[in-house]
């Protein structure tokens, strides 16, 4: 891997290339370029799943000259392409070297140990919901249940903007979370629920099941499975599966068509 | 477009028990008829589904949660 980044580089196959260097004990994301080419022998795998993407869009914001390459994970991989249906990278800009890691229903191969559910606690398990389950054990709760266990959930948060800020295809540069017309902002608790099902509609189409956001939550919300939900529902009235693909996303599109 | 977000919307509500609360007509602005009658339909068939259970009887108190989540051995996580 690290022979493949140093030749992409010296033959001008990337201008940069975005991958993890071992620095103090730690994978750190590290730019390479020809200014460091010695470093390549450092390059480690991204175990500590990075969004290496965010990187890479606010690099190619500045300088869309630039051809980038990144170290991609299954997951970077689908958000890149989620990235270019929405129109914000040129299919040429970012190339990415692939890394097969994911456990996630939307991928092939696995091996990140991220995305395994950890046991979850019994209080959880009575008033809210087990981050393990699947979307269609949520759908088979009675409508009651479904509402008062999700706003348990939601109830919990504390506005720290970090599923929003870690997510790999929230791109806006105006989040409509902090527009104070739209969702109520100044406050140190969130509006629930509106946060949080604003949060899931922008998910619908784009959420491409990486578990940043639930990694990142410091209360536990089962983000996850409420995105999963989302993108049946996308899945089931739009027959569209989020991240495979490169062509444009029925939600991406004016008018009625689907494809 | 709004077509499809609306299907995707309304699945999205009745997912969270808020089923049949949405509703996308077109009417142009000279169908008063027509716009009469949706509206009275529509706020006939709210009424008859009853509060709310945003301001209803599952309206949540934060902080009997919090108190609950410090309190309660909850997820090893945040042991």
């Amino acid at each position: 891997m690290q022979k493949t980044i140093r030749s992409w580089i010296e033959q001008g196959r990337v201008d940069l290339f975005i991958a993890c260097k071992m620095s103090y004990g730690h994978p750190l994301p590290h730019v390479f370029s020809r200014g460091n080419l010695d470093e390549c022998q450092q390059i480690v795998p991204d175990t500590f799943k990075y969004p290496l993407d965010k990187f890479a869009l606010t690099l190619a914001r500045q300088h869309p000259e630039l051809k980038i390459g990144i170290l991609a994970r299954d997951c970077t991989q689908r958000s890149l392409n989620i990235l270019r249906v929405w129109n914000q990278l040129e299919p040429d800009q970012i190339r990415p070297l692939p890394l097969s890691c994911c456990p996630s229903r939307l991928a092939d191969s696995c091996d990140c140990s991220y995305l395994n559910p950890g046991e979850c606690g019994q209080w959880k398990k009575e008033v809210g919901l087990d981050p393990g389950l699947s979307p269609e054990d949520v759908r088979d709760m009675p409508p009651d249940e479904r509402f008062s266990r999700w706003m348990y959930e939601f109830s919990k948060c504390i506005k720290c903007y970090g599923c929003r800020n870690i997510c790999p295809v929230c791109f806006c540069r105006e989040c409509s979370l902090e527009h104070p017309d739209l969702v109520q902002t100044g406050q140190f608790l969130s509006e629930v629920p509106i946060f949080h099902l604003t949060r899931a509609v922008h998910m619908a189409g784009r959420c491409i099941d990486c578990g940043l956001c639930e990694q990142a939550c410091p209360v536990d919300i089962p983000l996850r499975l409420l995105y999963s939900m989302v993108n049946q529902i996308v899945l089931d009235k739009f027959d569209y599966q989020t991240g495979t693909s490169q062509e444009q996303a029925p939600l991406n599109m004016l008018g009625t068509e689907l494809a | 477009m709004t077509s499809k977000r609306m299907i995707f919307l309304q699945e999205l509500l009745a997912l969270f028990g808020l089923k049949d609360r949405l509703r996308l007509e077109w009417i142009s602005s000279s169908e008063a008829q027509k716009f009469v009658q949706v509206v009275t339909e529509f706020t006939e068939q709210i009424r008859s589904m009853g509060p709310s259970p945003l301001h209803g009887k599952h309206k949540i108190d934060r902080f009997a949660i919090t108190g609950g989540m410090l309190n309660a051995k909850d997820n090893q996580k945040l042991d």
